[in-house]
């Protein structure tokens, strides 16, 4: 059903994930993204590896919803393995048959790349799993305030993902809110070709879309009425600070990192 | 037999996720043929879940629906029929018109019966006239209109299925008091003149008190109270223990025998409510 979404979604919690600062949550998770790339053997891998689950563990977000996050792309997962497989012919031959091998250099690959793409995903959902979309937006918009002074105007674009955000989930109520009531009157949303669904989809998107642009309009006069100007002068109920957990959740990282970066110098390098 | 039945009816939301919500449990209800049952609760009681289980629209977790004697999951064809069988109205039902005009909104369920366009033709008149849609706004469209008009055109988009058991979540939710009136009454009238099986869905008493033959209370997801208008509201401690006010007037008749006045308290509706003042009034010689 498509409730069942979970991509972007935040679950509310108290673990130590939950309370780093937002700010440096993006940061670190950028960093980590970025530091996969660099593992060159299995051992720094592993080590990005143990860090990862760390930070699940740490999180207290049930190991179901993690592999959920996971669901989308298992296609590109095993395609992308497939490929390795086909287009590397390193390393001693295990399995052959007419121009079709696998070897040991396509297998690794294939091990590497997959793992790559997981930790990739399961990084990113860890971040929006534990942070509100209202902090994330906030720590955007403070990360990237330096751009004001080349007159981008940071406030204003991180209120409107705000407001996307926020819209998101009652989008998506509404779908199915108003899918629910077109199948009463007997609309047959899921059967019959490509070109009948479509179809059937013109009672659910008018009213979705009219409904939305009331809503908008709603908004922007309810945002009026509190005398929102933009950013300028704006304070915050929230400041954002510092305190001893994010200091350690940065000596932890710099602790993986410097683990990464060792295995790579010690251990011969595998690609 | 009870035209409508539910057997154990349980529906839980977001299984196997922190958000899971236990919404129905263990329902058991039936439904005789042209019964007007009024359903309330608190918000957050599972009424509107336990609707979309009575034309097959949900899934229960466990336990089953039974229309008559037959289950409506039993093969996606029944499921199907079942929604032609039993008409569904959603809350704030206007916020689902989509068509051109009018017309072609309440035409929107008959054409997915598959009826021919004189069948279609004559069921969106009749529709439309139980609900009182002039004529006029047959070719207007539909957002052109009014809250109150375009919920009359919602339902009857629903009543144009002809169905043998009409359900009406909150028909009068977010309407002023004459809107409210108008509603209830055109309901009735069609009732009357149909013989038809209806349920209204309300959070308020006053809704339900005037018409129901018999009124469902419920609480957390189960039936807590059943039974008639003056069976159900005569207890109001156990309204009261369930979320649920008892009717405005029924309050002014409380207060007034709290501070003894000699009346009668089991007054639900504003007829029973003149009658008694007017018993009241020739009593102490105010009235003759
Ligand atoms: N689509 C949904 N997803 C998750 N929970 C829901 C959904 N719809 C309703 N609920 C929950 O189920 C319970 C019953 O809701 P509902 O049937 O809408 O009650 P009512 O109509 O009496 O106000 C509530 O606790 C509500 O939060
Ligand atoms: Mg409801």
């Amino acid at each position: 059903m498509i409730r069942d979404i979970t991509i972007g979604q935040y679950f509310p919690g108290k673990s130590p994930v939950h309370n780093l600062d937002a700010r440096l949550k993006l940061v670190l998770t950028f960093v980590y993204i970025v530091s996969i790339f660099f593992c060159k053997n299995f051992v720094s891998l592993g080590v990005s590896l143990v860090y990862l689950v760390f930070a699940v563990l740490l999180s207290r977000i049930s190991l179901k919803l993690i592999a959920k996050s996971l669901k989308p792309i298992v296609i590109i997962v095993l395609l992308t393995s497939v490929l390795q497989i086909f287009y590397n012919d390193d390393g001693t031959v295990l399995f052959q048959r007419g121009w079709f091998e696998i070897t040991t250099g396509g297998l690794i690959m294939a091990v590497f790349t997959s793992v790559r793409i997981i930790a990739l995903v399961l990084a990113s959902s860890l971040l929006t799993y534990t942070t509100s979309p209202t902090l994330l937006t906030d720590a955007i918009e403070r990360l990237f305030s330096p751009l004001k002074k080349i007159k981008i105007n940071v406030h204003t674009i991180a209120m409107m993902m705000t407001i996307a955000l926020r819209f998101i989930p009652l989008l998506i109520d509404e779908v199915d809110k108003i899918m629910s009531a077109q199948k009463a009157r007997g609309a047959q949303l899921d059967s019959g070709g490509v070109l009948k669904r479509g179809q059937a989809l013109v009672p659910v998107f008018i009213p979705l879309f009219v409904n939305a642009f009331t809503r908008a309009y709603d908004l922007a006069f309810a945002m009026e009425c509190r005398c929102y100007r933009g950013g300028e002068g704006r304070t915050r109920l929230r400041v954002m600070k510092f305190c001893k957990r994010d200091y350690a959740a940065i000596a932890f990282t710099a602790v993986c990192l410097a683990g990464i970066g060792v295995s790579n110098a010690l251990l011969t390098a595998l690609i | 037999m009870p035209i409508l039945e539910t057997q154990n009816l349980s529906y839980v939301y977001g299984e196997n996720t922190p958000f899971r919500v236990q919404a129905l449990e263990n329902v058991n209800l039936s439904i005789e043929k042209g019964e007007l049952v009024g359903i309330i609760g608190h918000t957050g009681s599972g009424k509107s879940t336990l609707m979309q289980h009575l034309n097959g629209l949900v899934k229960p977790s466990s336990g089953k629906v039974l229309l008559d004697g037959a289950d409506i999951h039993a093969s996606k064809a029944a499921t199907y029929a079942a929604r032609f069988r039993v008409g569904l109205c959603f809350q704030y039902p206007e916020y689902q018109l989509f068509e051109s005009t009018v017309y072609r909104d309440i035409a929107f369920g008959p054409r997915n019966m598959g009826l021919s366009k004189e069948q279609v033709d004559e069921r969106v008149r009749r529709a439309a006239s139980y609900l009182e849609i002039r004529d006029t706004w047959l070719n207007k469209s539909p957002f052109d209109l009014s809250g109150g008009e375009k919920r009359r055109v919602a339902i009857a988009g629903v009543l144009a299925m002809e169905p043998e058991i009409l359900i009406l979540d909150e028909p009068t939710a977010g309407l002023d008091p004459r809107g409210r009136a108008q509603i209830a009454s055109l309901i009735e009238n069609y009732r009357v003149s149909t013989g038809s099986t209806i349920l209204i869905v309300s959070h308020s008493m006053d809704d339900v008190a005037e018409t129901a033959t018999r009124v469902l209370v419920m609480d957390n997801g189960a039936v807590a109270l059943s039974g008639t208008v003056d069976e159900v509201f005569r207890d109001a401690a156990a309204l009261e223990r369930h979320g649920l006010d008892v009717p405005q007037i029924t309050r002014v008749f409380l207060s007034l025998r709290a501070r003894g006045v000699e009346v009668r308290t089991d007054i639900y509706t504003e007829k029973q409510a003149r009658r008694e003042l007017i018993r009241l009034f020739k009593k102490r010689g105010v009235l003759q």
